[in-house]
């Protein structure tokens, strides 16, 4: 009994943690450069929207999935000309995407679906590996998911790889440490972040579009829920490395796990504290727990020549 | 017909067709004009030096040429044909490479990513890269680790890195901007021989410096500049350096005050102390440094049992260049950080857990080495920054007294010559000399000022300015006032200093007294060699 | 602000255009929120109609606008004071709400409803302003110790403490009122008549309690404190230079603190006044969008009070004009949401050609 609890546990933790996983490791590659978004949350919810409607209007969760990637790209856009070309302070672009962002997606979804209803929306579906899925007790639990997070694998996978082993990811590195070294020696420090934060919008927009048409094929309003916060959490709890990153999305996955887990396990502590333990669990990581954080030198600073 | 255009013509005439030529050149910043109608042509092959104060626009120049800023007005020719350059990928495009005052190389990042950022975009072959690294330091006579970080290398080894940097893309023209202000003597003669030897390559090079014995050391032609415009050209600087220097200040090199005439590198101006003061007795003394050490926050240890005494007026350099332990030492004389052991006295009292403003006010004043960082902050206004460390005197059950604030700041700013509009301008409006002699008006005139560490204080100032402060310094010390002088100007120690202690990786090498005969002795140690 | 370095007449110049774009911004704003309604098929003028009903059309609602202002205008005071100190506190929606727990714990529990001298409702506000303070502390201490981003803390404290909150009126052993049958709602016994503010006229139908005034003292003197006092300018100093700061003895551990301190505090009166003067009930999400709305007060204001009352003022009335818009009219008050971004975005990015100008 207690071996197929802790699979659905595991399973639950995984697919908990999949949109913070994917939102996190965009934003790693942001704030490597320099730039903070905190609009990952505005972001994520731009592609649960765009995504949620596009699925419930052509009928296709792939074209769906598409046109969520599609909508990011203007708000990527804001973000980025925002904190590059005009030099805004990058907190209040974020928040300010943020706000505008829940107000129009929640125009929007009462405009064209109707307010309050729990629109059944075509989904993407499940996908297991061949073998992992044949274990028994676990390999359907833990490794039956939204194929949406295992193409999220491959593209974080090359991500760590692009980051570490070619000019590319060199060129992000000392852009987000010495943006004049990035500037004399010939590259552009505003086309490295312009690109870094698109990718920031392209993963948020996956991100979000798992939570609409990958988990729980609807979208409700403001859906998101702080997750993009959380995923900035992540990144400053991860230490600005993929590997840090990862664990702690998968953390704060397991910590929301609880919160369906616990009372099947018949033990009873109170649901809001369970909601509130990853925001715990994050501020923790972040007031230092695992030791003081080293951001890249510039984060947060506009560059100017 | 401009005398920009006769100047290119006359050179054009002699024999080889100019690498690069600028005619007309002007650049505003604001309302600064920091480069005024700016004509030179540079010959490929040849060692180019501009030199010029602190101030006159040199680096200005470079950076039109790198493609940093555009000009206001004037054209640049490359090889005859026009050059706008749009950045420095342009610049680097033309091949033009430029070697910065202050480094672009990524700190936490290896020597070998630092040379391959920009380069390429793909899969990057270290071994290839980093084998290729080590043969053309070879070629030019010196050894680079390629896989050691940045932030582990010595200021004059990080050097070699950004002239690698350069090196590699086998430019024909290569911009050095004041690449011996950081260096130790022996590495000074090195840098001036690879300038040599990249020139016979074929390559054109541009040495920027305010330094006169590099100007006989390695110039082929001579440019100066004073006040952005161009007042003097040679093609024999050694035999004309007198005039060339005559052009640069307006005025004579044997009229200038000694301490002055050190910053622009003569040798053997002489000490201006007209008596040694006494040594320290016990009861003379007003700083006493006890096995001070630090550890940073790697665990590298910066400064190692460091002792030292200053008496009553009394003027102890401590020589040595960037990165040696200068900065904690300043850390633990202002109350920025905490010794990991050691004691510090001023008098008798012991000041080595102190905090900034106990140190302040048991007397201690301290002129950073970068005041933009620590000393001042810009956006407040001249009056504010002058009165930063005791605003509380102005302030009465908790409100500002403004008036009364302007008021003092003006007396202060009358006395040390500190020019600005008013004392209500912000900070950042003030020239370099101007701001440094603010920051010494606020800290020489401590209540009870007992030590001033002053560290690099001309760096980046004119020699009137210089001028100013060495004669605010002398004047503390003629008050009884004990200075501790750190500095990486060898010249400028000599001519000021009582003795010098050499310090080198936080220890201390040795000392002696301050005297030109010393010279080789304190140079061989700030390299390194115990003596 | 510019009190202490520009001449009178640029220092006028910034301050018009200044206040230009910032008009420009929320004219703007205004236009594409009217665009929407009419594309959304919602008659204008019924919209703009129950707008201003809902704003001014009756004392009301004029006070129900006012008293929104308050709290509006105390989380965006807060935020400019620690901004002075290149603090960015968006944790006022938990501040707000930790404000109302505390506030009415201490009303229906603290026994102080018997009490004289006004101290029935003395004491929760004080507990309000204490529960903020001590919300604001923690996210300074964590910068403090461990170099914490206090945007992503205060961030992290504000969804804890409204996940907090819905504990408290969730749980009969914390605030929730005895459960008699199960359509109890989950939320608070009503506070007692003592601890309930004071009102300015003592006339229900015109509902403007004694937090008006006090909120305008506060913004006096914070204005004044800012402008005028040594504390003021070291905390500027702090902003713009910890190092030189540190350096010439300001403390930057105690003006960290303060500064998150008190603009903690204020967003914890907020939210006394809101539960002592206005619900009097404790209720799940009663701080929802305070927070933002506020902060977003701040930011408009650009380190100016007056800035902030300005702003409050406009958004206490877009808040109700909106709720009423959406009961009338039917048109959803996440449009408000959506000018409330535009207005941001546009003068973050206006920024920009201010200081071209002022170069």
């Amino acid at each position: 009994m207690r071996l197929e609890v802790l699979a659905v546990f595991l399973g639950s933790s995984v697919r908990l943690a999949t949109p913070l996983l994917l939102a996190g490791v965009g934003e790693l590659v942001s704030e490597r450069a320099g730039v903070l978004n905190m609009s990952v949350e505005g972001m994520m919810l731009t592609g649960a929207f765009a995504a949620a409607v596009g699925a419930w209007a052509t009928g296709v969760p792939l074209a769906g999935l598409a046109i969520g990637i599609l909508a990011v790209v203007p708000v990527a856009l804001v973000q980025a000309v925002l904190s590059n070309t005009l030099r805004a302070n990058q907190i209040v672009t974020g928040i300010g995407i943020n706000i505008l962002v829940l107000g129009a997606t929640t125009l929007g979804y009462r405009e064209l679906i109707g307010e309050r209803s729990r629109t059944e929306i075509p989904g993407l579906s499940l996908w297991s590996p061949p073998g992992l899925g044949q274990i028994p007790v676990f390999g359907d639990a833990v490794f039956q998911q939204v194929w949406l997070l295992y193409a999220g694998i491959v593209i974080i996978v090359l991500t760590a790889l692009v980051l570490r082993y070619t000019g590319i990811g060199i060129a992000i590195h000392a852009a987000g440490a010495e943006p004049r070294a990035v500037d004399k020696s010939g590259l552009s420090v505003a086309f490295i972040r312009y690109c870094c934060v698109l990718f920031t919008g392209f993963m948020s927009s996956l991100g979000g579009a798992f939570l609409s048409i990958g988990d729980i094929h609807t979208f409700t309003e403001g859906m998101t829920r702080g997750a993009g916060y959380l995923a900035i959490a992540s990144v400053i709890f991860g230490k600005w490395k993929i590997g840090g990153t990862i664990l702690a999305c998968l953390l704060f996955g397991a910590a929301t796990a609880l919160q369906f887990q616990l009372p099947t396990l018949g033990i009873d502590i109170p649901n809001a504290f369970l909601i509130m333990l990853p925001y715990l669990l994050a501020l923790l990581a972040v007031g230092g727990l695992t030791g003081r954080q080293t951001a890249p030198r510039a984060l947060g600073e506009p560059f100017r020549r | 017909m401009t005398r920009g255009a006769a100047a290119v013509r006359q050179i054009e005439s002699i024999s080889t067709e100019p690498l690069l030529a600028l005619e007309g050149l002007t650049k505003r910043f604001g309302s600064l004009v920091a480069l005024s109608d700016a004509s030179l042509a540079i010959l490929p092959g040849e060692v180019h030096c501009i030199l010029g104060e602190n101030g006159a626009g040199k680096s200005t120049l470079c950076n039109l040429v790198f493609g940093v800023h555009a000009a206001d007005a004037g054209a640049m020719t490359l090889d005859g044909r026009a050059y706008r350059p749009a950045g420095p990928a342009d610049a680097l495009a033309h091949g033009i490479a430029m070697v910065h005052q202050h480094f672009s190389l990524v700190p936490d990042m290896r020597v070998v990513d630092n040379i391959v950022l920009g380069q390429q975009c793909g899969m990057v072959n270290t071994k290839a890269w980093a084998a290729r690294l080590e043969r053309l330091a070879a070629d030019y006579g010196f050894a680079l680790d390629p896989f050691a970080k940045i932030e582990a290398l010595s200021v004059g080894e990080r050097q070699r890195v950004e002239i690698v940097k350069c090196l590699i893309r086998e430019p024909r023209l290569f911009v050095l901007d004041e690449p011996t202000a950081v260096l130790l003597p022996d590495e000074i003669e090195a840098l001036l021989d690879l300038c040599r030897r990249v020139a016979q390559k074929g390559c054109g090079i541009v040495l920027v410096t305010h330094k006169l014995a590099e100007i006989k050391r390695a110039a082929d032609r001579v440019t100066v500049l004073r006040g952005g415009r161009v007042v003097a050209r040679s093609d024999r600087p050694a035999v004309e350096i007198d005039a060339l220097v005559r052009a640069m200040i307006q005025g004579e090199l044997q009229k200038l005050d000694k301490t002055a005439a050190s910053s622009l590198g003569v040798a053997g101006a002489g000490n201006t102390r007209a008596h040694l003061a006494p040594v320290g007795t016990p009861e003379n003394r007003v700083l006493q440094v006890d096995g001070l050490s630090f550890v940073d926050s790697q665990g590298v240890t910066r400064l190692d049992n460091f002792n030292l005494a200053v008496g009553r007026g009394e003027i102890v350099g401590v020589a040595g260049v960037e990165g040696n332990g200068q900065s904690e030492l300043g850390a633990a004389l202002s109350g920025m950080a905490v010794a990991a052991s050691g004691h510090v006295y001023v008098g008798d009292v012991e000041t080595t857990k102190f905090t900034p403003k106990q140190m302040t006010q048991t007397g201690v004043a301290v002129v950073p080495e970068d005041r933009h960082a620590s000393g001042c902050v810009l956006e407040l206004s001249v009056a504010d920054n002058i009165f930063l460390n005791r605003l509380e005197t102005f302030a009465s059950y908790g409100f500002l007294r403004r008036r009364a604030l302007a008021a003092a700041a003006r007396e202060l700013m009358t006395r040390f010559d500190v020019r600005a509009q008013s004392p209500d301008v912000p900070f950042a409006a003030l020239s370099g000399g101007n701001q440094q002699k603010a920051v010494l008006a606020r800290e020489l005139t401590l209540p009870n000022l007992k030590v001033l560490l002053a560290s690099q204080p001309t760096r980046g100032l004119d020699v009137g300015a210089v001028t100013a402060v060495y004669g605010h310094i002398r004047d503390a010390c003629a008050r009884g006032v004990g200075v501790l002088l750190i500095s990486s100007e060898l010249d400028e120690l000599l001519a000021v200093a009582d003795r010098i202690v050499v310090l080198y990786r936080g220890r201390i090498m040795g000392s002696c007294a301050a005297d030109p005969s010393q010279r080789e002795k304190i140079g061989a140690m700030m390299a390194g060699h115990l003596q | 602000m510019a009190t202490d370095g520009a001449t009178a007449w640029s220092f006028g110049r910034i301050v018009r255009s200044q206040l230009l774009i910032s008009v420009a911004a929320v004219l703007v704003a205004g236009l594409v929120g009217l665009g929407l309604i009419f594309s959304m098929h919602v008659s204008v003028s019924d919209a703009v109609a129950a707008f201003i009903d809902g704003t001014i059309g009756s004392p009301y609602s004029l006070a129900a606008s006012i008293n929104r202002s308050i709290a509006f205008g105390l989380v965006g005071i807060g935020f400019v004071f620690a901004n002075r100190a290149n603090l960015v506190n968006v944790g006022g929606e938990g501040q707000i709400a930790v404000g109302g727990i505390a506030a009415t714990a201490v009303a229906l529990y603290g026994g102080v409803q018997d009490l004289p001298f006004g101290l029935a409702f003395l004491l929760p506000l004080l507990a309000a302003v204490a529960a903020g303070a001590i919300w604001g502390a923690i996210a300074a201490v964590l910068k403090i110790k461990a170099g914490t981003n206090e945007v992503i803390s205060t961030l992290l404290l504000s969804f804890i403490a409204v996940w907090l909150l819905y504990w408290t009126v969730q749980s009969e052993h914390l605030l929730r009122k005895p459960m008699t049958s199960s359509a109890t709602l989950p939320e608070s016994l009503e506070i007692p008549d003592t601890t309930k503010l004071p009102l300015l006229t003592g006339d229900y139908s015109f509902p403007l309690h004694i937090g008006l005034p006090i909120t305008i003292v506060i913004a006096i003197v914070v204005g004044v404190v800012l402008a005028r006092t040594l504390f003021g300018l070291q905390l500027r100093t702090v902003g713009l230079n910890p190092v030189a700061a540190t350096r010439a003895g300001i403390s930057y551990a105690r003006t960290v603190l303060i500064s998150l301190a008190v603009a903690g505090a204020l967003g914890g009166l907020a939210g006394g006044f809101m539960l002592l003067g206005e619900q009097y009930v404790l209720k799940d999400g009663f701080s929802s969008g305070y927070g933002f709305d506020g902060l977003v007060a701040g930011l408009l204001a650009r380190g100016s009070i007056v800035g902030v009352i300005a702003a409050a003022l406009l958004f206490g009335f877009l808040r109700s004009g909106g709720i009423n818009m959406e009961m009338v009219a039917a048109v959803p008050t996440a449009l408000v949401m959506v000018i409330q971004g535009l207005i941001v975005i546009t003068l973050a990015g206006a920024a920009f050609f201010l200081e071209r100008q002022r170069a």
